[in-house]
């Protein structure tokens, strides 16, 4: 594992604490990647402004995320998942598109509209991906509908969104705020932006779209249950996050992701020993559900979903819950929510109502 | 410091309490409804709440839930503030600090409970972090199996929010078990919310009937704080799961934490049922004392008889057989499981009348080993004093026991009195046993007694205690056994017997004596005034760490001089702010 460099944003006592924790953590895995494969692709289908579209996912290894480097955030373990220490050239970068590429002329039967495209890390940050790759791989994907790339909010440009957006090519910057709340997303995630980049990250999608031949915007990731939060407090954190990112031109969608328990993670020692549990999907339904007025895309895809690791309810309930969850993705339509129930629902409200910064988690 | 709660009677670790709010509630207790919340700081900025004189507000906190790391805590620590309501702080029972509240609330408790070593670290760690006459609070964890062992362990309060989740995934919760409501073709309990037929109870009664049985529970543990038998209690209860009878057992391991809140003396019986009364503080203390600070000081031989159910062991109808064969020309030594060695000086001290075992005549293994490892140390230490020894002991358990040490311990002659298969009580038995001792000396009545108030002091004060109070005084016993009454030559008392449980009460002469003397002294130093009653916790200045509950101190102060009984161990006095520190007897004006 590569020694940190102090950054400019590396300060604070909360930080450092975090960083430390989370470098030591990650140095436990031991484990590199081939530069010349991307860390995952894979094909499924997505609701965009435009509708339900066909999607091709890739997940670039572009040599890995410079904070996590640092350290990182608290339950983020995809890191681990790059190259280790440097950079990946271009070439390589684009051995990688190209596997991609190969994956779908096999496995779809056309071209997917939209292209999903996350790096762990910024792709639009040009010591993750140079210039030169940025723009051979929007010239590569000039001819889809829709492209999706993953970025912190000070990377994102009208300038650098324009070389897609020239193709005519709609294109969203996948920003994980995690939380509109500062003092969330810096102390329970160790994430070091504020709510005040995003908004600023979105007026930039907003001047390219003004600018451009097809449409820039925003969709936020928010991270549902962060470490250190109760049930409630984590849910209450994301319905007020989504309303606030549906009040922000630009950001047309927001994606909500549950927080699992990936390895390497500090959110991985606290389930462990018991002080972490990922959120119950009654909480991601109820985010959904409470939220479904404003003007804005709101999905979620619980990863691992039904484990101990991953978003769960009771067990017994909990495939036909991310069943109504996926449906409510495409349709947006709360009524989904009213043909589920199941007897741990109660259980599930008296977490909302007992647990508190000091009862630990009341439930497995 | 503390103002809202008072530690009222202790057990062991186990404390009788009060929140005194205005609404006072005797702790153990529930206290869901008396905590409110002042919010995580993890969340959002909180306010420092205006608090409120009938609730115990926790003040806003960073909770660390199990497995924070270590520099995260510190980093997030939060600075409490200082308050002049109820109040209490959360802890991580990883660097527990004292924050000047009422009381603590652990939020990583929930990590430990389930596991016997871990719990067991978490309470102690935080239990000598903060001042003993605070309240620890444990949310989140609570349930009617395992409340006694948490009270048990030093936990003044919990809530219900555990038993209630539980009861609302249908599981049906007792002092014995959890059980699936479903596979329940009778509810098991009486509580109001068990008054419906079966079919009408909803997952919504299982969780209020939760909630009973763990107040009930709290309730019985309340009971036996005040009647010292929690631990009596737990012994059989803690079997209904591995992790509480590993907690208890890891317990027993912490000596120094158990020792110092174990009273020396209770008025109640004491249960020995188990293989675990081996390890109480109680029976380790004794066989400790009764082998590093008791004396023989008999010149007769000793004769080794089998213990008796009634205690003492005088009035029993054994040993008034015995003592007619033996007619005090021998030092009588009874032994007996669990306690080890009883001389006959010490027949009445807490627990040897105390204790009550499980009679089948079966002696485990564990039980032969102690009781012997008990003899050979109380032998090692008087073989001298012995001209020879006179096992008058049946088989079972007893004479294997002797046999045992007889080959171990060096210049004793051991004599059988009892035939293989006989009983003591025989006939035959007793006739040996009179035989054996026919041309010994009768010591007197005086020397009898004499030697009785000194062993007590041996063993109640420390070793050389019975020699060194009396060295300068014509001793002289009064009144009838056991009830003596210790007077010097002019006929000044100085101590009473107390017969329920074979202490010396001191007069203030008596105190003077020992305050003066070389024997082992624990003293309380108090403030310039001359307490009356008792002596309150600020009172008291400074107070020697190896006072235990129960024990006779000596009051000193720069008005006052006098002799009370401890009701606090010597730190607590110390760290407390309020509850009774001692009960005086007896106090002068200097």
């Amino acid at each position: 594992m590569s020694t940190p460099t102090p950054e400019v944003y590396e300060r604070g006592k909360g930080m450092d604490a975090h960083n430390q924790v989370m470098r030591e953590i990650r140095s436990r895995k031991e484990a590199s990647y081939d530069p010349h494969q991307p860390t995952r692709v894979w094909l499924d289908e997505d609701n965009t402004p435009d509708g339900v579209r066909e999607s091709l996912t890739i997940i670039l290894n572009t040599g890995g995320c410079r904070w996590a480097r640092a350290g990182g955030c608290t339950m983020c373990g995809y890191v681990a998942e790059s190259v280790d220490g440097g950079s990946v050239p271009h070439e390589a970068l684009m051995d990688q598109i190209d596997v991609c590429l190969a994956h779908e002329a096999e496995n779809a039967s056309s071209p997917a509209p939209l292209i999903k495209i996350y790096t762990s890390g910024s792709f639009l940050d040009e010591r993750e991906v140079g210039a030169e790759s940025r723009r051979a791989i929007a010239d590569t994907f000039a001819d889809r509908e829709r492209i999706v790339l993953e970025s912190l909010p000070d990377f994102v440009d009208r300038e650098k969104l324009a070389e897609f957006t020239r193709h005519g090519l709609q294109t969203d910057v996948a920003i994980g705020l995690e939380t509109a709340t500062d003092r969330v997303r810096r102390d329970c995630v160790n994430k070091y932006f504020d709510f005040a980049d995003f908004e600023a990250a979105c007026a930039e999608a907003v001047a390219a779209s003004e600018a451009g031949d097809a449409d820039a915007g925003v969709k936020a990731y928010l991270l549902m249950k962060p470490p250190f939060l109760t049930e409630a407090e984590a849910l209450e954190d994301m319905v007020s996050s989504i309303e606030r990112c549906a009040g922000v031109e630009g950001c047309h969608t927001v994606s909500m992701n549950p927080c699992n328990v990936q390895r390497y993670t500090m959110v991985e020692e606290l389930f462990f020993r018991g002080g972490y549990r990922p959120p119950w999907l009654w909480s991601v339904a109820a985010a959904l559900e409470r939220t479904a007025d404003t003007d804005t895309i709101v999905v979620s895809d619980p990863v691992g979903h039904g484990s101990d690791r991953g978003a769960h309810n009771c067990k017994e309930c909990d495939d036909l819950v991310q069943k109504a969850i996926k449906d409510f993705n495409l349709r947006q339509d709360p009524t989904v929510f009213e043909q589920v129930s199941c007897e741990c629902e109660t259980t599930w409200e008296t977490v909302l109502e007992l647990e508190t910064g000091y009862t630990g988690p009341l439930t497995r | 410091m503390t103002d809202y709660f008072e530690v009222h009677a202790r057990d062991g670790a186990a404390r009788l309490g009060e929140l005194r709010l205005e609404s006072p509630r005797t702790t153990p207790a529930l206290v869901d409804d008396l905590l409110v919340d002042a919010g995580s700081l993890w969340a959002s900025e909180r306010e420092v709440p205006a608090g409120d004189p009938a609730a115990l507000t926790v003040l806003p906190h960073r909770g660390f839930p199990g497995g924070t790391a270590p520099e995260v805590r510190e980093a997030f620590a939060v600075a409490t503030p200082d308050v002049d309501y109820p109040s209490a702080a959360v802890l991580s029972s990883e660097d527990p600090r004292d924050e000047g509240t009422d009381a603590y609330l652990l939020a990583d408790a929930g990590s430990a409970v389930g596991h016997g070593r871990a719990f067991v670290e978490a309470v102690l760690a935080t239990r000598e972090a903060i001042p003993a006459d605070t309240a620890l609070c444990l949310s989140g964890v609570a349930t009617p199996r395992n409340v006694a062992l948490l009270a048990y362990a030093g936990v003044d309060a919990v809530d219900a929010s555990r038993a209630t989740i539980k009861g609302t995934q249908g599981k049906y919760l007792t002092t014995e078990g959890e059980y699936f409501l479903e596979d329940l073709e009778e509810l098991p309990c009486a509580c109001p919310a068990c008054q419906v037929p079966r079919e009408e109870f909803t997952r919504e009664s299982c969780a209020e009937h939760n909630r009973n049985a763990l107040a009930a529970e709290l309730a019985v543990v309340r009971q036996r704080i005040r009647d010292g038998r929690l631990r009596d209690y737990l012994e059989g209860q803690a079997r209904h799961d591995q992790w509480l009878t590993a907690a208890m057992r890891e317990l027993d391991s912490q000596w120094s934490y158990l020792e110092e809140r174990t009273p020396i003396l209770r008025d109640a019986p004491l249960t020995a049922a188990t293989e675990d009364t081996l390890r109480r503080v109680e029976i380790q203390r004794y066989a400790d004392r009764v082998t590093t600070r008791y004396r023989n000081r008999f010149d007769a031989p000793l004769v080794l008889v089998p213990c008796s159910a009634k205690k003492p062991y005088s009035d029993s109808q054994s040993h008034r057989q015995f003592h007619d064969a033996i007619r005090w020309r021998a030092h009588v030594v009874s032994i007996t499981s669990p306690i080890g060695v009883v001389p006959q000086e010490l027949e009445t001290t807490y627990p040897a009348q105390h204790y009550d075992t499980v009679v089948t005549g079966r002696w485990s293994a564990d039980e032969v080993d102690f009781v012997a490892r008990v003899l050979r140390r109380y032998l090692e230490r008087t073989a001298d004093t012995y001209s020879r020894v006179i096992a008058h002991v049946p088989d079972e358990g007893y004479r294997e026991i002797v046999e045992r040490v007889e080959d171990e311990v060096d210049g004793l002659e051991f004599t059988y009195t009892v035939a293989e298969g006989a009983h003591p009580t025989d006939d035959a038995s007793l006739a040996a046993l009179a035989e054996e001792l026919a041309g010994e000396p009768a010591y007197p009545k005086r020397e009898r007694e004499h030697n009785t108030v000194r062993a007590i002091a041996d063993y109640l004060l420390g070793d050389g205690a019975g020699d060194a109070l009396f060295a300068d005084v014509d001793l002289r016993t009064t009144s009838r056994y056991p009830r003596l009454q210790v007077r010097d030559a002019d006929d000044t008392q100085l101590a009473t017997m107390v017969p329920q449980y074979g202490t010396l009460s001191l007069t203030l002469e008596g105190a003077r004596l020992w305050a003066e003397s070389d024997a082992p002294t624990r003293r309380v130093e108090i403030d310039g005034f001359v307490p009356r009653g008792s002596v309150l916790a600020p009172g008291v200045v400074d107070a020697d760490e190896d006072i235990r509950v129960g024990d006779e101190v000596l009051v000193e102060g720069p008005k006052a001089f006098g002799v009370a009984r401890a009701e606090m161990f010597g730190r607590e006095m110390v760290e407390s702010t309020r509850g009774i520190a001692c009960e005086i007897r007896h106090v002068e004006e200097r």
